[in-house]
């Protein structure tokens, strides 16, 4: 007897197998899981005719043969046609009804099924249990809606499993997400750095790496100090991810009037008040650029000028590194 | 990591008579960095250094912990308003006030081996 070949496709050697969902499942599914039951049945000195009858009130193409529960033949749509042919279509089963009969056995694998059916080009096969009971038929159709239906069942688990599993990341991520909003007052020196203390906080907290943890604060203090000097007022938005910090700073105008020259280190435009405060070194754009992994700079004149800088976090190490004396 | 070039604050004090504003006075240093311009301290200045400025106002502080910097000398004689000691302590930020310009204490500094 050959091994069932009848679903592997040959591979080539030393290239990697790839073994689909559906060859796995021929594995696993038995001949019982695809099988239907035996509704009806017949005994040897039944007629030809009782039989066809039963046949056609039922939909179906094969009736097995009972003599005291044990199986002894079958009778298949093909043998009524020849039957009526040739006109013995009232004699009794026992005479005309197929007696080399092919078994399959209920824990057999669905691959040796698939074998069984190409190697004796049956379209069925009657089912028998471990005591030689008959107990159940087993078409080829039934093989590829047994397969097709377990399929879809996997399909339908791995697609509830993959939303379950979005959804459980997103509100991780949602409570893993801190967002500081404030506004900026123009020429509130006094209170610049508050916003990137807070973010400071959080990032400390969550034992961000250090480096990633100093180029965030940067960017905000000289953003925050940015609005202070520069703007009329403004607003900072930093939002804290595990994956980056997000820090947004806008104002209401007046707008730089040449970006290119403002990214140039050492151009400033401050004023006195803020020179005397260690101020307006004309570094703080190129700073900010530096430090950000992302960088974009909107302004318009009279209308107000837009950063957005994005700082993207490595993965936390544990916070207890006593890496600062502070 | 540079572990073994800290040096302790404290050890270097005496050189610079530098006496300390904040409660705390103690820290470890991995060198020093002198600027006046706050921009210039974020852009250059190493974690862990001791900064030297004559600027006094809170800023400073900010700016010192936007860095991780530990120890802020102001030079000259200046010394800042008592909120900005206080929020230095907050912080973990050591402040010290020494009657040396900044150039004459950088250079003590230096010979006491902070390099």
């Amino acid at each position: 007897m050959s091994p069932a070949t009848a679903v592997e496709k040959p591979s080539n050697p030393g290239e990697k197998t790839q073994v689909s969902f559906a060859q796995v499942l021929v594995y696993e599914l038995r001949v019982r899981d695809a099988m239907t039951s035996v509704a009806f049945t017949a005994s040897a000195t039944d007629s030809l005719r009782s039989i066809q009858h039963l046949m056609k009130a039922h939909r179906i193409s094969g009736v097995p043969i009972l003599t005291d529960g044990t199986l002894v033949g079958i009778v298949s749509i093909e043998d009524i046609i020849s039957a009526l042919d040739q006109g013995h279509i009232n004699e009794s089963a026992e005479r005309w009804m197929s007696r080399k009969i092919v078994t399959l056995r209920d824990h057999y694998s669905l691959v040796r099924a698939v074998a069984e059916f190409d190697r004796h080009g049956f379209g069925r096969f009657p089912v028998l249990d471990v005591n030689h009971r008959l107990v159940g038929i087993i078409t080829r159709g039934d093989i590829t809606a047994c397969l097709m239906h377990h399929l879809e069942r996997r399909a339908e688990e791995a697609i509830a499993k993959e939303a379950a599993l979005a959804a459980t990341r997103a509100e991780d991520e949602k409570a893993q997400r801190v967002v500081i909003n404030a506004d900026v007052k123009s020429g509130d020196f006094d209170s610049a750095g508050k916003l990137s203390q807070r973010m400071r906080e959080v990032l400390r907290s969550r034992g961000i790496d250090p480096d990633a943890r100093r180029r965030a604060a940067v960017i905000a203090y000289e953003a925050e100090t940015n609005i202070i000097i520069h703007s009329l007022g403004g607003r900072m938005s930093v939002s804290i991810d595990p994956q980056k910090v997000c820090i947004e700073a806008v104002d209401s105008g007046p707008g730089i009037e040449n970006v290119d020259l403002a990214m140039q280190d050492g151009w400033s435009t401050a004023g006195p008040l803020a020179r005397e405060l260690g101020f307006g070194a004309g570094m703080g754009l190129p700073n900010i650029k530096r430090c950000s992994d992302k960088f974009e700079i909107n302004s318009v004149m009279s209308g107000g000028t837009r950063l957005r800088c994005e700082v993207l976090l490595p993965p936390a190490t544990a916070p207890s590194n006593p890496e600062m004396p502070l | 990591m540079k572990t073994e070039k800290m040096k302790k604050l404290s050890s270097v004090l005496t050189a610079i008579e530098a006496k300390p504003l904040t409660n705390r006075a103690e820290a470890d240093l991995t060198g020093c960095y002198i600027s006046d311009l706050l921009s210039d301290v974020l852009a250059h200045a190493s974690h862990g250094v001791l900064w030297i400025t004559i600027h006094t106002h809170r800023n400073v502080i900010s700016c010192a912990t936007t860095k991780d910097i530990g120890a802020v000398l102001f030079v000259c004689g200046r010394k800042p308003d008592p909120g900005v000691v206080t929020e230095a302590d907050a912080e973990g930020i050591v402040l010290l006030s020494t009657k040396l310009a900044a150039y004459e204490a950088a250079g003590k500094l230096w010979e006491a081996g902070l390099r």
